[in-house]
């Protein structure tokens, strides 16, 4: 690119669709990414948000709901955990394990860690890390920041070291960038080239933001407006060759009325020939030894001059 | 004087205050009633995008994530609305901040190579309320965009004040919207007239498909869908079209460059191109007719 701290996280260009390839003649790469973290706010999971009929459905009947589904079309997904969520459910977690899901890290409890010390954030991230490894039985390969309903913007919260402490934990991938639809690399320093590489997300193709968002009583429900965001956007990407990430979240998705019309979703996607249905796991596996960063990031140095009366 | 004449007084001042502030208000804008397109066209269509990228996120201070989202348009978002308008061969004016060409160089330029119009959007989003330095601000956007395309831009979408803009050689603005039609603002004694183009905030992608656009809450957000834009847009543009008329539509490459929105406006494209009478030029090419054909005195 031309590199510019505080501006940009990658390189000036995305992968031309025609560079883009998937294992075995694959066309295009579809991720369901589940979100097991109760509604909560910026400080993470409370008592209260554990106490709830939301939380209780998420992860009992909703969860069973949409495990169930998965089980039966043999869709394999990417839970996104926070660590306390991993004590509290740790026989559902292995569970889900158990059925070929992957179980990635979602914080320590979801908390907004931009409002952590550096020293606080990385402390809690060893734990979440040492708590899953020892939960699941293998140590979580990605890490995802997910946006919370009251969140102010709909992308996901990091603090200006997340992404550094993430690379030097040894974490492949980061789950949820904005910047490109197919995986890309995070860089924080230009110098030295330290990247991670990082999955796509987009709010558009989440389904907390259209089931009675933001919450009771002044939500919108809007499944078919939904519905018509994933359709047209794995469409438009299959035709791509790129890919498709979809976020879940279970004590929403899992009702019944909003479980059908996922399931006449998958109908859908499973009807498209070579959608190559990969955990994030699989997917950051795949771009990592075919697009390494080393041959593939290409960063430019900065040509931005600063000025007087102008942002530096 | 009895209070109640000085009451009746009070409240004709009122009224004289407001009527005054209505007119010199009304004498600052004169519409082009009917505008007439080359070639009998009955309707031309700007596509126009502003190319802020990151830019207006960073200027907001808005944290990692919202720059990353920006990021997007840079690295994906313009280069697909380049392919979409080259593959119809549509002329579309991207308004570019002056600092998007030290972030993307490239697309500023192969935007401007194929033959789209590179015009100014601010040299960082922002106007200086310093006239001095305003100054400096338009003629450092005009360097950075005529380093990268060869051309000196002749438009803008700003809040760059009007006389400074008519001093520094602009034809036109597009920003605000008095009126559907193309139209001249100017002093209420007529001087001083600048085009501007308008463009709607229905006619914009950011208000269906950004999240917290403008600032708004969590519970005012419409997370749409672009079958649901796409017939807006196209129940707009018909109307026009029945009529004669004109039609702006502003995107954001980070926001119309998601696959999903630019197979809509690949379709939305085609079903306006499928009447006869469509005009697609660029702002440049509507200002330039309209100031030859209906000059402002």
């Amino acid at each position: 690119m031309p590199w510019k701290e505080r501006y940009t996280i990658s390189d000036e260009k995305s992968l031309l669709d025609s560079e883009v390839t998937w294992p075995d003649e694959q066309r295009c790469c579809f991720r369901i990414v589940v979100d097991l973290a109760p509604p909560c706010g910026p400080a993470g999971i409370t008592p209260q948000d554990l106490a709830t009929p939301d939380a209780y459905f998420g992860m009992h009947g909703g969860l069973a709901a949409l495990a169930d589904g998965l089980r039966r079309r043999r869709l394999k997904a990417t839970f996104a955990v926070p660590a306390v969520m991993a004590e509290i459910h740790a026989d559902t977690i292995r569970a889900l394990r158990g059925e070929g899901h992957e179980i990635a890290a979602h914080g320590f409890k979801h908390e907004d860690v931009s409002l952590l010390s550096r020293d606080e954030e990385k402390a809690r991230l060893a734990r979440t890390t040492e708590i899953l490894t020892r939960i699941v039985g293998q140590r979580p390969s990605g890490w995802f920041s997910l946006p919370r309903p009251s969140d102010k913007f709909a992308g996901g919260a990091v603090s200006g070291h997340t992404v550094d402490l993430l690379i030097e934990d040894g974490y492949d991938y980061f789950g949820n960038g904005l910047a490109d639809d197919v995986p890309h690399y995070w860089v924080t320093d230009f110098a030295s080239r330290r990247a991670i590489l990082t999955l796509p997300y987009y709010y558009h193709f989440d389904d907390q933001f259209f089931l009675l968002f933001p919450k009771k009583g002044t939500g919108l429900e809007n499944p078919d407006t939904l519905f018509r965001n994933w359709k047209a956007e794995l469409d438009a990407q299959y035709k791509r060759g790129r890919q498709f990430t979809m976020v879940l979240h279970p004590h929403g998705i899992g009702w019944p009325n909003r479980l059908h019309m996922l399931e006449q979703f998958l109908d859908h996607a499973q009807s498209l020939p070579a959608l190559w249905n990969a955990t994030s796991a699989e997917c950051a596996r795949h771009w990592t030894a075919t697009f390494p960063a080393a041959t593939h990031l290409k960063l430019e140095p900065s040509i931005w001059r600063d000025y007087p009366g102008s942002l530096s | 004087m009895d209070t109640s004449t000085e009451l009746a007084n009070g409240l004709d001042r009122d009224i004289a205050v407001l009527k005054a502030r209505a007119a010199d208000y009304g004498a600052c804008h004169r519409v082009i009633e009917k505008c007439t397109w080359p070639q009998g066209a009955r309707i031309a269509v700007n596509f126009t995008a502003d190319f802020d990228a990151m830019l207006l996120r960073r200027v907001l201070n808005e944290p990692p994530m919202q720059l990353a989202k920006g990021e997007f348009g840079g690295r994906v978002g313009i280069w697909r609305l380049i392919e979409l308008f080259d593959s119809h061969a549509i002329k579309a004016t991207i308004f570019t901040p002056g600092r998007i060409c030290e972030l993307y160089p490239q697309a500023v330029k192969a935007a401007s190579q194929s033959g789209h119009e590179i015009a100014d959007h601010m040299w960082e989003h922002q106007v200086p309320k310093d006239p001095a330095l305003e100054r400096e601000h338009l003629r450092r956007a005009k360097d950075a965009i005529e380093k990268l395309t060869g051309k000196r831009p002749v438009g803008t979408r700003s809040w760059h004040t009007r006389q400074l803009l008519l001093e520094e050689g602009y034809i036109y603005n597009s920003h605000d919207t008095p009126d559907h039609r193309p139209h001249y603002i100017s002093e209420p004694d007529g001087s001083k007239a600048l085009l501007n183009l308008p463009f709607h905030y229905v006619i914009d992608d950011a208000m269906f498909f950004s999240f917290a656009w403008l600032n708004t809450e969590n519970d005012a957000q419409r997370m749409m869908d672009p079958e649901h834009v796409e017939e807006i847009w196209w129940a707009a543009f018909l109307q026009q079209y029945r009529q004669g008329g004109y039609l702006n539509i502003c995107m954001h490459p980070f926001v119309s460059g998601r696959a999903l929105r630019i197979a809509m406006l690949d379709r939305l494209i085609e079903r306006m191109k499928r009447l006869p009478g469509v005009w697609f030029p660029t702002c440049e090419q509507v200002a330039r007719h309209v100031l030859s054909l209906h000059p402002a005195s």
